[in-house]
């Protein structure tokens, strides 16, 4: 399969000519490239599109590099790509400029670093173990439990209205 | 006291995690979570839903409750390896997983598999459409009310496992779909298994047909509702059912024919309505087809190789190990390092169960996956679900949600 790639001042005219011609996006994705092309840019937002009519699929690599690495975003023209551009942020850190709401959509929301990255080791994470009393005495009077177990309650979601609650 | 308009600006800069709920009385309006813990959302799916009364006025999906990382643990794994972990994406439909992703490698290494693993791989497929349709059927008779429907599907399905444990020898995850052809040969006697479930399912789909397709209630309660336009299907991505129900006369098996669909001939079951009912429709004629597609194959089995013949790229057969120095050097060469594949990138894809299932993967020449990307058709057609729902009733959404069939698994990866 040929792959087209285009720098990514480029693609949001190429979309919207591709649009145009009958073309539409099936899948779009991220690709790292700091182990395959050392030299060129490092990341690449790969799409994939299909011709119902002509039946034909092809590939396009969006090039883009840098530290903040930022695409246009194409949901204008194709409202599928919305899950998809916020998986690939997600997962690498590519910013796509124009998305109506570009958050986290796999990794919970105050996760750090982008997990497919190819520096993003897979054994880097420590396991969070909840730290628990093997036996607890609760003395008379005191709910048990309640804010001994030292359990951060902001990373597994929070609760609004919860100091509220008898 | 947040106004359900500050509530979703917050959401949308801060993410979804919350679990927000708040009744706005200016505005009369609610906003509450539907799962991710909750038996009609299939599995670990979370609604956030901004209701007006029982009227859904916004639907947002949240999801990311059984991401496992399996796209990153292909890229741990060697080529064959790598088929364990993607098995487990979609878990209602594992043989089609296996089978895109050993698609898009035996296009890198650009190898031609036997006609008989060809024939195989699409048998498999075939039976898996139905064993995940017949899981689709129950639960969304489930949710209508009929709890009888789920008894029913779920003893068909039983039929489809036992065969899959007879030839794979697992009920789910089998990881037999291998890049080269397939692990081992069919088991003997699997003619008769076959047929055995060929000549019982359109009986047992009159019966599914004689219980739902015109009852009353299920009519009620499907027809006219969760209507998603032909233009909104296509602009949102949708393939599969809930696209032939829009009247999007697509399917990858006829249009753009791959391993045995070539050899069989089937119908495309369209419908125009777009409305639960018209899905439901679509899948119980997919069924039917189904079972002719395997009929057709089972009977023109090709004899000859399961598999490709290149010792360097498919273990050799113990019987082979017992005389030949040479088999066993490549049975441990394989198995340690596994071989390497051309530096390239590919995309393959194939007509799952809930649609167009592809698999994108790249190699640097090494003995693993440099990438691995699935596209699933559940995580792309769970956006056409708000398009569905808002507008309707709070209790139609159960009904648009069983007919968008999601498998978490798949959605997540």
């Amino acid at each position: 399969m040929t792959v087209t790639t285009i720098p990514a001042s480029e693609w949001a005219d190429r979309a919207r000519a591709l649009h145009a011609e009958g073309w539409q996006v099936m899948d779009l994705t991220g690709l790292d490239r700091l182990r395959l092309t050392p030299d060129g840019p490092r990341f690449g937002v790969v799409v994939q599109l299909i011709n119902h009519a002509s039946r034909q699929r092809q590939m396009i690599e969006v090039a883009v590099d840098g530290d903040e690495p930022t695409v246009p975003s194409v949901t204008e023209v194709w409202p599928t790509v919305n899950f998809m551009e916020r998986e690939t942020y997600d997962m690498y850190g590519i910013s796509f400029e124009g998305h109506p709401n570009l958050t986290r959509i796999l990794m919970p929301d105050e996760w750090e670093g982008h997990p497919l990255r190819k520096d993003y080791g897979v054994g880097k994470v420590p396991v969070e173990f909840i730290p628990q009393p093997i036996m607890q005495v609760d003395s008379p009077g005191q709910t048990p439990g309640s804010g001994s177990t030292g359990i951060d309650r902001d990373r597994l979601g929070q609760v609004v209205g919860e100091g509220d609650a008898p | 006291m947040t106004t359900t308009e500050e509530l979703l600006t917050d959401i949308e800069a801060n993410g979804h995690g919350a679990f927000v709920e708040t009744f706005d009385e200016q505005a009369g309006r609610m906003v509450i979570n539907m799962g991710p813990v909750h038996p009609s959302t299939h599995g670990v799916l979370r609604l956030m839903l901004v209701i007006d009364g029982e009227t859904v006025d916004e639907c947002l999906p949240v999801i990311g409750y059984l991401h496992t990382g399996i796209e990153k643990e292909c890229e741990d794994n060697n080529w064959r390896g790598a088929v364990t972990a993607v098995t487990r994406m979609d878990y209602l439909a594992n043989f089609y997983n296996e089978q895109v992703y050993s698609m898009a490698v035996e296009e890198l290494l650009d190898i031609e598999i036997p006609p008989r693993a060809r024939y195989i791989r699409t048998l498999l497929a075939e039976m898996n459409r139905l064993s995940s349709h017949l899981v689709w059927w129950g639960t969304q008779g489930l949710d209508m009310g009929a709890m009888s429907a789920m008894f029913y599907g779920f003893r068909e399905r039983e039929l489809f496992l036992d065969f899959f444990e007879m030839v794979t020898g697992l009920r789910m995850n089998h990881g037999f779909i291998i890049p080269g052809g397939v692990w081992e040969d069919l088991p003997l006697g699997w003619e008769r298994a076959v047929k055995n479930i060929t000549d019982q399912m359109p009986r047992r789909i009159d019966e599914y047909e004689n219980l739902l397709t015109n009852n009353p209630i299920f009519l009620e309660r499907t027809r006219g509702i969760g209507v998603l336009s032909a233009d909104d299907a296509r602009s949102l991505g949708a393939t599969g059912p809930i696209a032939r129900a829009t009247g999007i006369d697509w399917d990858l098996r006829r249009d753009m024919p791959y391993e045995a669909y070539g050899d069989v001939s089937f119908e495309v079951p369209i419908a125009t309505e777009g409305d639960v009912y018209a899905r439901y429709r679509v899948r119980v004629a997919e069924m039917r087809q189904s079972v002719k597609i395997v009929e057709q194959l089972a009977k023109n089995m090709p004899k000859g190789d399961f598999r490709h013949q290149d010792p360097k790229l498919v273990h050799p057969s113990r019987r082979e190990m017992a005389h030949s120095m040479e088999a066993v050097i490549h049975h441990f060469k394989l198995s340690t390092q596994g071989y390497t594949v051309p530096p390239g990138a590919t995309y393959a894809a194939v007509e799952s169960p809930r649609g167009e299932l592809g698999a994108f993967v790249v190699s640097d020449g090494g003995t693993s996956p440099y990438r691995c990307h699935v596209r699933d058709p559940s995580f792309v057609n769970l956006q056409s679900l708000s398009r569905m729902v808002e507008g309707g009733l709070l209790a139609d959404l159960v009904a648009s949600i069983a007919s968008t069939d999601p498998i978490m698994g798949g959605v997540d990866r």
